[in-house]
């Protein structure tokens, strides 16, 4: 391996020497501050050597993994997400009487195996990137003992993202039976042999199953209330966005809008994801479990810039997806604020009167809530608005038909919270302190979340500009 | 050597993974759940082997390690996670643990 292949690594390597260099602290001194520091310090050290690798893409390193424009974005992309869920942590953590610093290990490992995934190019990697970032879910969705429920999502995780592991590893299995080779190649499907087109089904399922798309979502409800609050953030965000972005680099260059059988298949789990998430939200009473269903119906959205594919397919794909990961974040670093490991705001009821106790807490919360139902002036209407043009162009009108109403169903159940904000509190609640002095990295994070969710609303090209950059080069 | 056809091996291989499939889906009791995903998870495995004999390359056997290592470290996590529903339900039924909705 020569320097420039390492020079490319270089994000990865700084993630995984970060998580020895966590595992060795707590082994020697065991403080919540230093290894939530170390944590994120390590998280920005590898942010930068982004641009120390510009120069070197795109680059194929072994046979393994490639690092290219499309690559590096979506590595930043998880960098900084995860870099947010360590600030928003740590508050949420600090009162836990228990041992609290393994869990920002779990962290960087899920983060290490984002973007593994994000730049595998065969099999293995991705298979190797896919479960270092679930087993640690498993565990981060089960951290802190002291709620029953946290055992039960854990469990109900386990079990159904192994199971979802097994189903794609039986179609990768089949289609290299196939192939003969286990690197990422156009999948041909002009004259699919039985094996071929089952093991593409089975590769499917998994990955539908992991982005908890329709109908293989039932298990998103239950782990997003059961999870902590930072950590169903670092699920909504992060282990989406990576497997989404492999599902780009896995069909490459082919246009699925032009193999019927592929489009059939994606195209009825945008349908039903958008459906069930935007339906299904609409009878919940949970916070927690609103956010869970608006993001499947989210998913489904984006599952529409899939189907277009080719490069508007995937700039309208990752334009969206980073709306959607600051949207998300903000939305769940308010909830996050409200929470702490011991008891969780997430009844709808908990955020009565937020804004008579909270004004600046409630008036973010609305932002996110506004960019999630995609109403002006906030970013998440230039992405549903892009998305929804890329679909014109390859005339998919099926799923925009269900995207438009949809979108009017999310209204609803979206301006619920926001109303509930409004109402007055039910009895004893006292009023909730947001300022910088309490915790001022949460403080600021979510503020300047907020801010760009308003300033890419109005001007949205900047990012726009980025996403053709980054994937102009070698994408 | 007469060799054994690739259908005969992929077919055992989806006959031990629909098994798996079955058990996930009706047992109740925790540890026959996390038994069922290993046999899908070997079934896998299994068809890895095959596809890797079908064109002479260790690539499928390589795979096969693979999953083994990676179905320890999920069992180990699940191995816990059994260890306190032990611990808080006293029971190794997953229905105990249905608080959440759904």
């Amino acid at each position: 391996m020569s320097a420039p292949d390492l020079i490319a690594l270089l994000p990865l390597l700084i993630v995984a020497a970060t998580t020895l260099a966590a595992m060795l602290l707590i082994a020697f001194y065991r403080h919540h501050q230093a290894t939530a520091g170390v944590t994120v310090a390590g998280l920005l050290l590898a942010l930068a050597s982004l641009s120390l690798t510009t120069p070197h893409i795109p680059r194929v390193v072994t046979p393994l993994l490639v690092v290219d424009g499309y690559a590096l974005f979506f590595l930043g992309l998880v960098l900084a997400t995860t870099a947010v869920v360590t600030a928003l942590s740590y508050r949420y953590l600090e009162p836990a009487a228990e041992n609290v610093e393994e869990y920002y290990l779990l962290l960087l490992m899920g983060a290490l195996g984002g973007g593994v995934l994000i730049s595998a190019r065969h099999f293995v990697s991705f298979f190797l990137g896919l479960e270092l970032l679930s087993v640690s879910l498993y565990t981060l969705v089960a951290y802190t003992r002291s709620q029953s429920h946290r055992i039960e999502a854990g469990l109900k995780y386990l079990i159904l993202a192994g199971t979802a592991s097994a189903f794609l590893l039986f179609g990768l299995a089949l289609v290299y039976a196939e192939q003969g080779h286990l690197v990422f190649e156009d999948v041909v499907l002009s004259d699919p042999s039985l094996f071929l087109l089952s093991g593409m089904g089975l590769l499917i399922v998994g990955v539908a199953f992991k982005l908890a798309l329709a109908p293989f979502h039932l298990w998103t409800p239950d782990v997003y209330q059961g999870a902590p609050a930072p950590v169903t953030a670092f699920v909504a965000t992060v282990s989406k966005g990576a497997v989404f972005a492999l599902l780009f680099r896995f069909f490459g260059g082919v246009r699925i809008a032009e193999q019927p059988a592929l489009l059939a298949a994606f195209g009825a789990i945008a349908i039903l994801s958008m459906l069930a998430g935007n339906l299904l939200a609409l009878v919940q009473d949970n916070v927690k479990r609103i956010l869970a269903y608006s993001s499947i119906a989210h998913l489904g959205y984006l599952t529409i810039a899939f189907l277009v594919g080719g490069e508007l397919g995937q700039t309208a794909a990752a334009f969206y997806l980073a709306i959607y990961f600051v949207t998300t974040l903000t939305a769940f670093g308010v909830v996050t604020w409200l929470s702490t490991a011991e008891e969780e705001a997430e009844a709808l009821d908990d955020y009565r009167g937020l804004f008579r106790r909270s004004p600046h807490l409630a008036g973010i919360f609305t932002v996110a809530l506004l960019s999630l139902a995609g109403i002006p002036p906030t970013a998440g209407l230039i992405s549903k608005v892009y998305v929804a043009l890329a679909g014109v162009s390859v005339s998919l009108w099926a799923p925009l038909l269900v995207l438009v109403a949809g979108s009017v169903a999310g209204v609803f159940y979206y301006m619920r919270i926001v109303i509930t904000m409004w109402r007055d509190p039910a009895g004893d609640e006292q009023a909730v302190s947001f300022s910088a002095g309490h915790a001022p990295a949460g403080y600021l994070i979510l503020n300047g979340l907020t801010l760009a969710l308003l300033a890419l609303g109005v001007y949205p090209f900047f990012l726009i500009q980025i996403i053709e950059r980054a994937l102009g080069a070698g994408g | 050597m007469a060799s054994v056809p690739i259908e005969h091996a992929l077919i055992l291989a989806g006959v031990l993974f629909i098994l798996g499939l079955t058990g996930v889906i009706v047992r109740r009791n925790i540890f026959f759940i996390l038994l069922s995903i290993e046999i899908m998870l070997n079934a896998a495995g299994l068809a890895f082997v095959a596809a890797g004999a079908r064109w002479g390359a260790a690539d499928g056997q390589v795979m096969f390690i693979f999953i083994l290592t990676m179905a320890a470290a999920e069992v180990s996590v699940g191995l816990a996670l059994v260890l306190r529903l032990v611990g808080r339900f006293r029971t190794l039924d997953v229905d105990a643990a249905s608080q959440l909705r759904g």
